[in-house]
């Protein structure tokens, strides 16, 4: 898995994935405090998941 | 001295042994942020523990009659998020040999962050409430305070890059004083993320 701090251009996609996951996860909450939560677990899930395999593989 | 060891002989401190594929000045910015990951993360449980279990007004956060600038930290938002990419742009930059754009991708930087950094101040003026005012301000301005001297810090770090890169300091081939701050600087736009979510919105 590559290090998402490894260069400037790295670290600034990492920025613009926080802002995708926040934004999903706001988007989410103002519908409904569930529906927030719901979107937080997926997403968080999904995250993991992705980590897990690119460690894996 | 033998015909060996002059064959082997060697000027100066012995050459440095790697260990890691990724070189030492990245690992350090790597480690020392984050051991800044493992300091937000102490703050942010301080805060979700006195949000959990301090629920004085059935629930409701803030507790009355405290009232979050929930509209000017959304400006302040845009303007450090604007800033990552002003940051991204001067080192796309000088890595294609543009000097021009990174000294204005830098400074572009430097001063959106110092307008954060000024935008939080005055608002902390005009806030109406302080640090001894209950457990919630106490929290609210730990942790948006920590992540001010973190802007803070990162302006120095800006300014110092700055002022390189208008010395002509850093080319296409030499440019790792660039790559580190930047790091930086978008490791403080990404904790301010967090902080606007969590202790704003949310």
């Amino acid at each position: 898995m590559r290090n998402p701090l490894r260069s400037e251009a790295d670290a600034f996609r990492f920025v613009l994935l926080t802002l995708v996951y926040f934004g999903l996860i706001v988007i989410g909450s103002l519908i409904s405090t569930w529906v927030g939560l719901g979107v937080f677990v997926v997403l968080t899930v999904g995250a993991a998941w992705w980590v897990f395999r690119a460690l894996v593989h | 001295m033998s015909a060996a060891a002059e064959a082997h002989e060697h000027h100066g401190p012995p050459p440095i042994h790697y260990s890691s594929r990724v070189s030492p000045a990245i690992l350090g910015m790597f480690l020392f942020i984050a051991s800044e990951i493992m300091l937000f993360g102490s703050f942010f449980t301080v805060y979700f523990f006195d949000r959990v279990v301090n629920k004085p007004f059935g629930g409701q956060w803030p507790p009355p009659p405290f009232q979050r600038p929930v509209f000017v930290a959304g400006v302040n938002t845009l303007i450090l998020v604007t800033s990552s990419f002003t940051m991204h742009w001067a080192g796309s930059s000088i890595k294609k040999g543009n000097r021009a754009g990174l000294r204005a991708g830098l400074l572009l930087t430097f001063l959106l962050g110092l307008t954060f950094l000024l935008t939080q101040i005055i608002e902390y003026h005009r806030i109406g409430f302080n640090t001894s005012d209950t457990s919630f301000a106490a929290t609210f301005f730990g942790l948006t305070g920590l992540h001010g001297a973190h802007v803070f810090v990162g302006l120095t770090i800006l300014g110092v890059m700055t002022v390189r890169a208008f010395r002509g300091h850093f080319s296409p081939e030499h440019h790792q004083g660039v790559e580190l701050g930047g790091i930086y600087w978008h490791f403080v736009d990404v904790m301010w993320i967090v902080v606007y979510v969590t202790v704003y919105l949310l």
